[in-house]
């Protein structure tokens, strides 16, 4: 069965995007555009994935989309605070979590999302309020108050996953989140990406794998970043596939996402 | 078990390494004792260096032991009241060319600022004049090994920061400031073995104020090997506990792993 939706305003769009960090072109003319998905009944945010071989660009567009590294060319635009008026992304307004979950070494837990909070829009008598109950909705109650050299990789990525969230709100940016997980890891960090996704309307999230099958699983969206050509080795959207208009959307796993998980491997092959 | 010590990166039980350890502090006593024997010696005996403390202690050793400490806390506090405002600067691109410069300046031989310094008339004790040589080396070194910490530190770190909306001072307090201070400390242990040394050195160029390098350069005097051994050994090993008290220190920050380098 095919779900409906509406499209809602423009939540992402990244135009024409060229990154050159010295002089070597690393990803041109990169084009994305996002809109609020909206269904009835439903708190639907957006789940986005990026995929493509080893060294196409996938972390150097996710630097540019969360404002930490500027475009050389071209331009990305988030909603703001006022209706139709999108403003260019700065550091600071899309939440970002790098594949080492990195995070403050000499803060506990506690005190990492105490201090993200502080940079949010949590009102201060709050703050402590709201920290303990993410603590313990993400399981981290009983490591709050150990540093993140003393936690395992999933306590740290999920510390890292709220520090964003406390500060930026709820569109996020995760670099390859999946990777080095264990099956019973990989399961908890798709139901948290669902649980975020669904907690507000205009939730997007975007993430980046090597795992076709599991981005085919959660996004509604998927863009494969390659080279266009032999002699051009200058990372660029190669292909885009939308699940929602696939029908493939918010379905449980079938024999449509696997075909689809074979044509997207083979675009990536070829880029 | 003989092949086992022998195995490059083997690691050994606990008490099997305490036996090792007391394997070599007997063959370096027993060696010292036989190097002793014979008509020429190349180490003096353990009883004359004992004689020598014993004589040194008589002499003021303790009062001395205290004004090399006090020259070292006073060089070691000025050298970090400069070089850690400098490190920290470096960060701005205004002063960093000047702070790299300062950093070449441990090419600088020692007994040129000395003799500079000894002669200047800003500068009235030898106290002051020790330590400010002391400073000035400290701080060059100092400097050389922050900048390379922060160097080292991973792009990610000032990114994590910086998604959290912290503006730059912040990213410089957070990242740098207070997320190294542990690898301060473990450049002021590095570096203090190289103060250490050249404390002496310095006392014994002025003598008037004291401190071990003056006990050692008495003892040279009088060629009593002993002596200048036996106070050697009192520099080492206060040497030593310096080394270990930072080092915990260090390692007091929760957050630092004592398995960690
Ligand atoms: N700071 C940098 N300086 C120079 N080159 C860089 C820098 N960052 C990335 N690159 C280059 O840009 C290209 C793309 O790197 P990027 O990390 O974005 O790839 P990726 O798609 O994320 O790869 P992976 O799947 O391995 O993470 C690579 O060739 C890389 O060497
Ligand atoms: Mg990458």
């Amino acid at each position: 069965m095919k779900h409906e939706y509406k499209l809602g305003g423009t939540v992402l769009l990244v135009d024409n995007v060229s990154v050159t960090i010295g002089d070597k072109p690393i990803i041109e003319n990169v084009t994305m555009e996002e809109h609020d998905v909206i269904r009835d009944g439903h708190n639907q945010g957006q789940m986005i994935a990026v995929v493509g071989r080893s060294g196409r660009g996938k972390s150097t567009l996710f630097k540019a989309i969360t404002g930490l590294r500027k475009p050389t060319k071209g331009r990305i635009l988030i909603p703001s605070d006022e209706a139709n008026k999108p403003i260019e992304v700065k550091e600071g307004d899309v939440g970002f979590v790098d594949q080492k979950y990195t995070l403050f070494r000499h803060l506990t837990l506690y005190n990492q999302l105490k201090l993200a909070a502080q940079k949010g829009s949590t009102p201060e008598s709050e703050i402590h309020g709201r920290v303990m109950e993410l603590l313990s909705k993400w399981g981290l109650e009983k490591a709050k108050d150990q540093y993140p050299g003393h936690c395992s990789g999933g306590q740290r990525q999920r510390a890292a996953i709220l520090s964003q969230i406390l500060s930026s709100g709820y569109f996020l940016v995760l670099d390859e989140p999946f990777s080095g997980l264990d099956v019973g890891n990989v399961e908890d960090v798709k139901s948290m990406l669902r649980l975020v996704n669904a907690s507000h309307e205009l939730s997007t999230i975007i993430f980046s794998t090597h795992d076709i099958e599991l981005a085919v699983e959660l996004a509604d969206k998927i863009y494969v970043i390659g080279f266009p050509s032999e002699d051009k080795q200058i990372g660029t959207i190669v292909s885009a596939f939308d699940l929602k208009t696939l029908g493939l959307a918010w379905q449980s796993y079938g024999k449509e996402h696997i075909d689809l998980v074979h044509d997207i491997k083979k675009k990536i092959l070829a880029s | 078990m003989f092949k086992k010590i022998i195995t490059p990166f083997e690691v050994m039980k606990a008490p099997h390494n305490m036996a090792l350890i007391a394997f070599w502090l007997v063959a370096v006593i027993g060696f010292w004792y036989l190097s002793t024997t014979g008509q020429k010696h190349l180490l003096p005996s353990p009883q004359s260096v004992l004689t020598g403390l014993g004589e040194e202690y008589q002499e003021g050793l303790v009062p001395h032991i205290m004004s090399s400490l006090s020259l070292c806390a006073q060089a070691t506090f000025w050298a970090l009241l400069v070089s850690l405002p400098l490190a920290y600067l470096s960060t701005l691109p205004l002063f960093r060319p000047v702070i790299q410069g300062i950093s070449k300046f441990r090419y600088l031989p020692l007994t040129g600022i000395t003799f500079y310094l000894a002669t200047s008339p800003l500068i009235s004790s030898g106290r002051a004049m020790q330590v400010g040589v002391l400073v000035i080396f400290m701080s060059v070194y100092f400097v050389t090994s922050l900048l390379s910490v922060i160097a080292d530190i991973p792009e990610e770190e000032f990114d994590h920061a910086r998604s959290l909306k912290m503006n730059r001072w912040e990213v410089l307090w957070h990242v740098i400031i207070r997320g190294r201070i542990d690898y301060a400390i473990e450049i002021l242990r590095q570096n203090l073995a190289i103060v250490w040394m050249m404390l002496v050195t310095v006392e014994s160029i002025v003598m008037s104020a004291g401190g071990l390098g003056t006990i050692i350069k008495n003892a040279d005097r009088y060629a009593n090997h002993g002596r200048i051994f036996a106070a050697q050994l009192v520099i080492l090993l206060i040497g030593i506990l310096l080394d270990y008290l930072l080092s915990e220190l260090r390692y007091s920050f929760p957050y630092v792993n004592r398995t960690q380098k």
